[in-house]
């Protein structure tokens, strides 16, 4: 994770300047998507730093201890051994950017992890996921104990209550969504937040992170929200400190693309690994 | 921290790419630059190859991509293409009446990769008689074509769109490798809209019976298109030629193939081969084109000045000429806006390939700094590079069109003017770096010129009302957008700038359905929409335009001199007395000649006399016109229609005189009496029209209704004709007020008496200045308003040289011109007199796009 945000005196004046006109963001956030393209080793390599930002998620109800240890195994071998050879990538320590589990699995997470070797950080999602309907007090009980298990990120649903009545929270992440809604991560929505992350750097020098989450499923998909950070932001965010993209079936199709890309031939789901 | 080398430049954007390096400039102004991926130079120092040629270095560099995360080259291949060309063993010629046309002896110009230099083939270049074989097939055709039912024509459009869809590949690559344009922006907008608009123009044919009755075809149409936008271009315009059952002759600049393969699409379709020839030839064959037989309109798409010179030429050469003309852009920039989607908007406006020209950004001053940075910030992240490659936002329009924005950029930087470019791009390659240029003072020389593609030039505004007066305050008007999240600001100000279209918050949206078009300078022809389908259209019954040229006519001289008048007798008459003098700014006033002309009836005795008036008072009446304009504007059409009808009730008062005046010169009682009474209905059938102008119009890809508003012209100058003395002068009067217009009329030369019998009535009910009379020496005062900068539209209605010289003499302005070309016109028939011709030329179309979201 970045450097903490120090916060700044909430100024309400700055969000009541903030002018969004919906058409132009639906038209800039078609735009986007049709005016980059990588291909080739462009595109592998970029797949490759994609695998970097997820944060491997599961977040089920019957999550059990095998899962989360199968789960975290995989985040530490994303990628095929033989393909990144291939790539000559294998030296790179590519895994991804963290395992993501619900807090009562935070500790199967840490074990799994600490058996096999590795500091992948672990983050919990909290506070009464994905609702957020909860008391304060339970919910920093929560965060409390996910700590304790060992989680170093929490990610937070805020209470929507209090922002929908103009209450606002700070963070040094900001997440489209939680996942779990009917509509999840999406471009329009998250160019605002994106900009509202830029003009907040400029105005106080803090840079806040930003992960999109929920319904990134394929290789393709995760292209696109590289280059949309990179457009509105700009390079120095796309690191996993500052990027991160929430997500548990992506990995699998950008392992098959990459597959692709060595071998020339379409993977089926039986030649690569499973989470 | 500029690399100035022949390796490969690394785009790197960290946090101090945002504050721009300082370098010395030209004329002591600062010139700032930063790093810009623009297309490269191979290491072997050869061709200017753009991003394709690094695709061989491509290989094992996944390391080094990992760690900048660049991006990289997206070629497309242009194979389809070169086995397009070898079709035509790399030499094309024209398609003529759906035959390849290759005469011998005929001088070729290269047609090149603006890249890479690679020669692609050799086009022959038209001479006269290849021309004179284009139009002759096109007139042929024109016989079956427009005798077809429209659901025919509809049928064999829908056709053409099915065909251009089986070969889009080649056509976008095409397009895109000769132009230099980016190929996304080709595939994913160019050639969609080209099949919309086939498919709106078949719709519109189906039922063209039915709903465009009491108009027909006007015949062969020339059509001349610019280099840069040629499919698009040609697609908004022969759509609606060939839908409503015009042939089309399209002369295209030397080495611009894509019409030459649309053509030959549209020939490989079958029975109506004609119907489009395309010509690869010079500007210098418009006249030639314009003076074949057949040939009742000129469509010219091109330069301000290209198009000034052509309506010189032309004048009195027959055909109509439609003019669009220029390329700038405006953006006007609100501190209500939502200002990093406005500077989206500009990126669309001018550094992108779907903008043909420049832009004129005013930025109010309290989000200037703001937008400067968000600007700045955006600029760093444009791409340039060729257009074949898939991530490019900005391809290359040749070395003319670079030299000509560097030159601009020179001029403003040694005005003093603050330039800022993304990107470090060599003199010698084809490309130009999006520019933005502020500062600029206002009275510099350069201010007024159009700005080129890919510049924009920013000035700050205080408030809505200076940010208006300084748009408007150029020649052109082609197309503008308002960005303010502020409902009421933003309708305020797209309804007041004198522009064509006005997109607010959003820029350069397009659809078959609305019509596109300028004003002023801009020229007033236009596309898309019903307005577009009347631009091949003219009133069932209208005679063929032929050629009227005076080759002797002096245009120097012609209505330069006043002749002397002299007492002439006595004055016999009924009682009362006309009224004497000039009707300007509502009163009767005496001429700054302080002389008369006589007025003689059909017996040849004196009838009266009337005000000489000459071009001081031509000068004072548009004045006076203009001074009222604003108020007259501002009436609800209901009120003017309310001060139309107290009109006409005092024409029917009026009645016994002004039929006894008719009989003095030589009408018959009852036509006389049947002359007043038509006359009072023109007034109360316009009255009733000014209703109901506007409309809105729902289009695809956007929610929110496209506003169609009928504009008036502003202050129309109407020379009438001595046929139909009242009648016609009711006639030509009564439309250009319902629509709102302010007007100077020249009265008919023989019988001017009737007129200044009215004004006494306009004098008591209209606002003065809505309407001012001068009468005088027609050629003299025509003269007059022909050259005037300041009257928007000129009616002529007299003889065959006036009509001339005031077709030349518009030029000035380009002011919207119609002349009777010496022919006598139906005045008392309802078409000729009443119909919606003059509804059309008395009111121009502005669209103002609207869309919706929370």
């Amino acid at each position: 994770m970045s450097a903490r945000n120090p916060g700044t005196e909430l100024d309400l004046s700055w969000i009541s300047k903030v002018q969004v006109n919906q058409p132009a963001v639906l038209r800039r956030a078609e735009q986007i998507q049709a005016r980059r393209t990588v291909k080739k080793e462009w595109q592998a390599a970029w797949l490759l730093k994609a695998v970097t930002f997820i944060d491997l998620t599961t977040l089920s109800g019957d999550d059990t201890y095998s899962n989360v240890k199968r789960l975290c195994y995989k985040a530490k071998y994303p990628i095929r051994e033989d393909l990144l050879k291939a790539l000559n990538m294998h030296d790179k320590g590519i895994t991804t950017a963290a395992v993501c589990v619900y807090p009562a699995r935070v500790s199967d997470a840490v074990k799994a992890l600490k058996a096999s070797g590795c500091d992948i950080p672990v983050a919990s999602v909290a506070t009464g996921f994905p609702s957020g309907q909860t008391h304060l007090k339970t919910r920093l009980e929560e965060i409390k104990l996910a700590v304790e298990d060992g989680a170093t990120e929490i990610d937070v649903v805020i209470n929507r209550t209090l922002v929908l009545t103009g209450q606002w929270e700070g963070s040094d992440f900001i997440k489209t969504s939680t996942g779990k809604e009917t509509v999840n991560a999406t471009f329009p929505v998250a160019i605002v937040m994106l900009r509202a992350i830029r003009d907040f750097f400029w105005k106080t020098g803090n840079k806040i992170g930003f992960k999109p989450a929920g319904g990134i499923r394929t290789a393709k998909d995760s292209l696109a929200w590289l280059s949309l950070v990179k457009e509105e932001l700009g390079d120095e965010w796309l690191k996993p400190e500052l990027f991160r993209i929430g997500a548990s079936a992506l990995l699998l199709d950008i392992e098959r693309q990459i597959y692709h890309h060595v071998t020339g031939r379409y993977a089926a789901y039986r030649d690569l690994p499973m989470s | 921290m500029l690399a100035r080398g022949r390796g490969r430049r690394v785009l790197r954007l960290d946090h101090d790419l945002l504050q721009p390096a300082l370098c010395s400039g030209e004329g002591g102004s600062t010139l700032w630059t930063s790093r810009f991926p623009w297309a490269e130079r191979p290491a072997d120092g050869g061709k200017w190859s753009g991003l394709v040629m690094a695709a061989t270095r491509a290989e094992s560099r996944a390391r080094e991509i990992f760690t900048t995360l660049e991006y990289g080259p997206v070629p497309e291949s242009h194979a389809c293409v070169l086995a397009w060309l070898d079709t035509q063993d790399r030499c094309l010629g024209h398609y003529v009446d759906g035959k390849w046309l290759k005469p011998e002896h005929r001088d070729s110009l290269p047609c090149q990769d603006p890249v890479t230099g690679e020669h692609l083939a050799s086009c022959l270049q038209a001479q006269p008689e290849d021309v004179a074989a284009a139009a002759e097939a096109a007139r042929t055709a024109l016989e079956s074509w427009s005798g077809l039912p429209g659901a025919s024509r509809a049928q064999h459009l829908t056709r053409l769109a099915k065909m251009i869809q089986k070969h889009q590949r080649l056509l976008w690559t095409l397009e895109s490798l000769v132009t230099g344009r980016a190929v996304r922006e080709v595939r994913d907008r160019d050639i969609p809209l080209a099949l919309q608009l086939l498919q709106y123009h078949a719709i519109q044919a189906h039922s063209q019976e039915e709903a465009l009755a009491g108009w027909e075809p006007m015949g062969v149409v020339g059509l001349i298109l610019p280099p840069t936008f040629s499919l698009l271009e040609m697609m908004w315009r022969i759509c609606p030629a060939l839908a409503v059952g015009c042939t089309v002759v399209v002369l295209v600049p030397p080495a611009s193939p894509t019409p030459l393969l649309l053509a030959q699409l549209a020939g490989e379709l079958g029975p109506f081969p004609g119907i489009l020839n395309v010509l690869s030839g010079p500007t210098s064959l418009v006249p030639v084109l314009a003076g074949q037989p057949g040939v009742q309109k000129v469509a010219f798409c091109g330069s301000v000045e290209e198009g000034r010179v052509l309506q010189r030429t032309l004048a009195g050469v027959g055909p109509e000429l439609g003019l669009a003309l220029g390329a700038e852009s405006l953006l006007l920039l609100t501190e209500a806006a939502d200002v990093d989607s406005a500077v989206e908007g500009v990126v669309d406006a001018a550094w992108s390939d779907r903008s043909p020209g420049g832009l004129r950004l005013l930025v109010q001053e309290s989000v200037w700094e703001e937008t400067m940075r968000r600007l700045q910030a955006r600029m760093e992240r444009l791409r340039g590079g060729r257009g074949l490659d898939g991530a490019v936002d900005m391809g290359t329009r040749g070395a003319a069109a670079r030299d000509l924005a560097q030159h601009y950029v020179r001029e403003a930087q040694s005005q003093g003017a603050q330039v800022f470019q993304a990107g470090d791009v060599p003199s010698d390659s084809p490309f130009f770096p999006p520019t933005l240029v502020s500062d600029l003072p206002p009275a510099a020389p350069g201010t007024q010129a159009e700005v080129p593609w890919p510049v924009v030039v920013a000035s700050p505004f205080r408030t809505a009302k200076e940010a208006l007066a300084m748009a408007n305050g150029t020649p052109r008007g082609g197309s503008a957008s308002v960005w303010s999240e502020r409902l009421g600001q933003a309708l305020e100000l797209g309804y007041g700038l004198q522009v064509g279209t006005v997109w607010v918050n959003a820029h350069g949206l397009r659809d078959p359905a609305v019509p596109t078009g300028g004003c002023r300078e801009s020229g007033s022809s236009r596309h898309g929409g019903l307005d577009g389908l009347y631009e091949y259209l003219r009133p069932s019954g209208t005679p063929a335009r032929l050629p009227y040229r005076s080759e002797n006519l002096n245009y120097e001289t012609f209505g330069l001199a006043v002749p002397s008048t002299l007492p002439a007798g006595p004055e016999t008459g009924p009682s009362p007395a006309p009224p004497y003098g000039l009707f300007v700014a509502g009163r009767f006033q005496a001429p700054g000649a302080r002389s008369s002309r006589p007025i003689q009836d059909s017996q040849g005795k004196l009838h009266g006399y009337v005000a000489e008036g000459g071009a001081k008072d031509v000068r004072g009446a548009v004045e006076a016109a203009h001074q009222a304009a604003p108020g007259w504007v501002g009436q609800s059409p209901g009120a003017r229609a309310a001060l139309l009808w107290a009109l006409a009730a005092a024409l029917e008062r009026r009645e016994p005189t002004l039929a006894l005046r008719l009989e003095r010169h030589g009408v018959e009682p009852k036509a006389a009496k049947a002359e007043v009474k038509l006359s009072v209905r023109r007034l109360r059938d316009w009255g009733a029209r000014a209703q109901a102008q506007n409309h809105s119009l729902q289009v695809a890809e956007l929610r929110g209704p496209v506003l169609r508003l009928r504009e008036p012209l502003g202050v129309l100058g109407v020379v009438c004709p001595d046929e139909r003395p009242l009648l016609a002068f009711m006639s030509l009067l009564a439309p250009t007020l319902a629509l709102g217009n302010t007007v100077v009329l020249v009265p008919s030369r023989t019988c001017p008496i009737p007129a200044l019998d009215v004004c006494q009535d306009m004098a008591t009910l209209l606002p003065a200045g809505v309407v001012n009379v001068v009468t005088g020496d027609q050629d003299h005062l025509a003269r007059c308003l022909a050259l005037h900068q300041d009257v928007q539209a000129l009616w002529y209605f007299g003889s065959a040289q006036g009509s001339q010289f005031s077709e030349w003499a518009s030029a000035g302005n380009l002011k919207p011109v119609w002349v009777s070309r010496g022919c006598p016109r139906a005045w008392e028939q309802e078409a000729a007199g009443a119909g919606p011709e003059l509804e059309l030329r008395a009111a121009r179309t502005k669209a103002l796009w609207l869309p919706m979201g929370d």
